[in-house]
């Protein structure tokens, strides 16, 4: 099995507490489906993971990470 | 809440609103022999679900053209929503199929004017479930993702 998290939340607060509203416009999306990929029920495309990443100026690894977990 | 489910919910009343007037008319004005025989009567209900149709697609459709209005995973979610709309369209067809056999089977005839109210009624049926099975589809997505 394999999960992909992401800090999204723990960046929106180092960059000066954006709003989800203010990041989705920036990634050019809706709020609600920042608010399912803070709560980890939502895996963006490669585009919207690219463009959440560029709205906080960071590359896509600092942003998504992949784990490969073992049964 | 996400202005494609905003949609979907105001379609599903305004949907709702239209089935019961449809409904209400038709009976009380006489029913299946009156909607066979009075041309008013056809023009009546052809305006309530053609208005019906014709809302809805206002509603839930056109305006989700406007940019920003849907994303990725309301694109995902409306996908989804088709799967709804089908076990209900089945599922009326079966009905109705059901129903007028029975009705019907000693005569061998089915009035042909059925066929117009099948059409409808598949109509009415499929528009209320593309609504429902968004709302379905997005409670789903936000409870399992």
């Amino acid at each position: 099995m394999a999960r992909i998290n992401n800090r999204i939340r723990r960046l929106r607060f180092d960059h000066d507490e954006m709003t989800q509203e203010e990041l989705a416009q920036r990634a050019g999306c809706t709020r609600q489906t920042i608010i399912a990929l803070e709560q980890g029920k939502y895996v963006p495309s490669i585009e919207l993971a690219f463009r959440i990443a560029r709205a906080f100026g960071v590359s896509l690894e600092e942003v998504f990470k992949y784990e490969e977990q073992k049964k | 809440m996400a202005p494609l489910q905003k949609r979907a919910w105001w379609g599903l009343a305004i949907g709702f609103v239209f089935a019961i007037a449809f409904v209400l008319v038709f009976i009380l004005m006489g029913g299946i022999d009156t909607f066979d025989a009075d041309q008013t009567f056809r023009i009546i209900i052809d305006v309530l679900w053609v208005g019906g149709l014709v809302a809805n697609l206002i509603i839930v459709n056109l305006a989700l053209r406007k940019p920003g209005m849907v994303d990725e995973r309301d694109r995902m979610i409306l996908d989804r929503a088709p799967r709804i709309q089908w076990i209900a369209v089945v599922f009326t067809l079966a009905a109705w199929v059901i129903a007028l056999n029975e009705v019907y089977r000693s005569t061998d005839l089915i009035p042909a004017v059925y066929l117009y109210v099948m059409f409808m009624s598949v109509l009415i049926v499929s528009t209320l479930a593309q609504c429902l099975g968004i709302l379905i589809s997005y409670w789903r997505a936000n409870r399992n993702g």
